[in-house]
């Protein structure tokens, strides 16, 4: 499974490896999709993809060194508006939509990483795309 | 066999076997055609996609004082209004008269906001005669205050259509959406085994069983009728279109919607469902159409031509499948290679059965009965455009004016002062494009001290070849932002130039 969090590392282990350490404990992946190091405050927003088992673990050793928080949703997709149409699938570069069997299209928003593609191609604007 | 007004007593009384035209393949498959044309009165189909070839007739009724629309805008898209006084015809496909909102916001936009209930600004200017003393009109108005709301569509409703690919580098914007370069990806549009005009089309003798002028049909959400074949219509070719209308004023959001076609502009999907009453064995066979038997040639969009090459031939079941393998010649390595595509649609499947469940609906409930045609449709025409197409060989004059690499900054500057001109193609010993040079990088050159052609020339050449349609040289040079293309023969050897100047003079075209 992935998770994606917001990751505020306390001030006193800004100078520490912390993700590395998650990583090197718990084997959990972790990509960082976005990182601002400042001397006072470090802020991340990290995806972590593992089994459940070891994502929970990951998450135990992240609080002991900051604060997470899970990310809201970074895209919506308007139901109302949407006709299952398809023609964003093959746009995401992640693979987070697919065509469900009865022809739905269906988004993995947990895995979406807000490129925006599917957004910019959908002809009936039934996309939102939260800015991160 | 059957009579269309057996079966709408069969309806009236609710014994009526109704059935998609999904369900119907499989009964077709287990009775045979016979079996299933006793069993079976009704096949409903439905499509939902993009019908570019749609608008409607608005009637507004008289202000005080009256006012003889001539320039009408509804939402500030325009819609034509040589009519009557105050009747107007207003075109899904027609973009915002405001460029920065453009086909964002078109025709298609105000039909589906007018469907929903919302408020419309109508302005409208014309010219003033002793019976029109009015000059302008400035109101807004909603579905409920027009006297009519007729759509009319003159080509709806396709049998099928070709999907599209794209052979070049880069990523183009067409009708048939975003095609990615390198053949990437297929768009495909169609609801195949649903589509009315599939069902109903008679293989053997190439025209339709039961559609007709007057079959009355689900359009949008509404009823709607079938006033005639549509443009383009070409039975021989398995190429069907109708054209239908039907009362804006019944019609839904769910079943008639907006889009926009990224770069290219606005369109309206609708959903249409025709029900084909099966009268016999003919009408039951037809029914059983497959997403299998209905083939899909692949178009390269690439080559921006009326006849576009054919790719590949494929069909809807696979096209569904979301992946299709596909032979391409690779340039690279001087051969046929395979290559699987991720396919996309652009109609919808999903909507398209909704459609043919909610006609089915309304027959099961007895509010929906079918018409009787009162003539079959035409036999249409679809052949292409009178209208030459100038090409890059019609229109080169001069030899073209090219130098080698190993030139200074000075004689290139000297060449372009001398020859009067702006670009100067950079060619090898055999006279091959390799670059291009233009007055402003020769400035370039100068202010930053650069002393070698190579540093400065362009590498990666926009060019054309003779055979070209010199429309399709504009569009390179608007799209690219340039001003001179080179033109190549087979070898790469350069045989001319087309400049901005040349085809603004030929085309009048303001800007590149
Ligand atoms: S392109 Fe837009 S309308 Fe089509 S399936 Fe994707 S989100 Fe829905
Ligand atoms: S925003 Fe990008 S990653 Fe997210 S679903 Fe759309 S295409 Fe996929």
């Amino acid at each position: 499974m992935k998770k994606r969090i917001y990751y505020w590392v306390y001030e006193k282990y800004i100078d520490k490896p912390v993700i590395s350490k998650v990583i090197l404990e718990t084997k959990v992946m972790i990509n960082i999709l976005m990182a601002k190091m400042r001397p006072q405050e470090s802020f991340l927003i990290l995806e972590l993809s593992g089994s459940e088992k070891q994502i929970e673990e990951a998450l135990d050793l992240l609080e002991k060194y900051g604060e997470y928080e899970d990310i809201p949703k970074i895209i919506e997709k308007n139901r109302e508006r949407c006709i299952d149409c398809g023609a964003c699938v093959v746009h995401c570069p992640v693979k987070a939509i697919y065509q469900d069997e009865d022809y739905s299209i269906v988004f993995k928003e947990e895995e979406c990483i807000g490129c925006k593609n599917c957004a910019k191609i959908c002809p009936l604007k039934a996309i939102k795309v939260f800015d991160i | 066999m059957k009579t269309i007004r057996e079966i709408n007593e069969r309806i009236k009384k609710g014994d009526a076997v109704v059935l998609t035209a999904e369900e119907m393949i499989e009964v077709v498959e287990e009775m045979g055609p016979e079996g299933a044309a006793k069993e079976v009165d009704v096949v409903t189909t439905g499509t939902f996609g993009a019908m570019c070839s749609s608008g409607v007739f608005l009637n507004f009724g008289h202000a005080d004082p009256p006012i003889k629309m001539m320039k009408t805008y509804l939402n500030g898209v325009e819609a034509y209004s040589g009519l009557a006084a105050v009747d107007a015809y207003l075109g899904a496909a027609q973009p915002n008269s405001d460029d920065d909102i453009d086909i964002n916001y078109g025709g298609a936009h105000v039909i589906e906001d007018l469907v929903a209930g919302k408020e419309v600004r109508l302005v409208a200017e014309g010219y003033t005669t002793d019976c029109y003393p009015r000059k302008k009109v400035s109101t807004t108005i909603t579905l409920d205050d027009v006297n009519q709301a007729i759509l009319v569509n003159p080509r709806n409703c396709y049998q099928t259509y070709a999907a599209a690919t794209n052979s070049r580098e880069e990523k183009i914007y067409t009708y048939m959406g975003t095609l990615l370069p390198e053949y990437s990806n297929i768009n495909y549009s169609g609801a195949g085994q649903l589509n009315p005009l599939q069902n109903d089309y008679n293989r053997e003798r190439k025209t339709f069983n039961t559609i007709g002028i007057g079959t009355k049909i689900f359009l949008g959400g509404g009823i709607g009728y079938v006033i005639g074949e549509g443009t383009q219509h070409d039975p021989d070719k398995a190429f069907g279109t109708l054209m239908v209308k039907g009362d804006l004023k019944t019609m839904s959001p769910k079943f008639l919607r907006a889009a926009t076609i990224p770069n290219y502009g606005c369109t309206l999907y609708i959903g249409i469902g025709i029900p084909i009453p099966v009268l016999n064995e003919e009408v039951a066979k037809a029914c059983a159409v497959r997403d299998e038997d209905i083939e899909v040639p692949i178009l390269d969009y690439g080559v921006p031509r009326r006849d576009r090459p054919v790719v590949a031939r494929t069909n809807y079941k696979e096209l569904r499948k979301g992946e299709v393998t596909i032979e391409i010649y690779d340039s690279d390595l001087g051969r046929v290679v395979e290559k699987t595509v991720k396919t996309a649609s652009v109609s919808s499947y999903k909507k398209s059965r909704e459609v043919a469940e909610e006609l089915k609906k309304w027959i099961l409930n007895g509010e929906f009965t079918l018409s009787e045609p009162v003539a079959p449709l035409g036999r249409g025409s679809c052949k292409p455009m009178k209208a030459e197409a100038k090409l890059v060989r019609d229109i080169l004059s001069r030899p073209p004016i090219v130098a080698k690499q190993n030139i200074s900054i000075e004689e290139a500057a000297r060449i372009l002062t001398e020859k009067n001109i702006n670009h100067l193609p950079i060619v090898d010993e055999e006279g091959r494009l390799i670059g291009i040079v233009t007055s402003w990088d020769i400035a370039r050159a100068v202010a930053q001290n650069i002393n070698s052609i190579s540093e400065i020339m362009t590498r990666h050449v926009i060019s054309s070849t003779l055979d070209e349609p010199i429309d399709v040289v504009a569009r390179k040079m608007s799209r690219y932002d340039i001003s001179g293309v080179p033109v190549i023969d087979k070898s790469g050897k350069v045989v001319g130039i087309v400049t901005a100047e040349d085809l603004s003079k030929l085309l009048g075209y303001r800007k590149f």
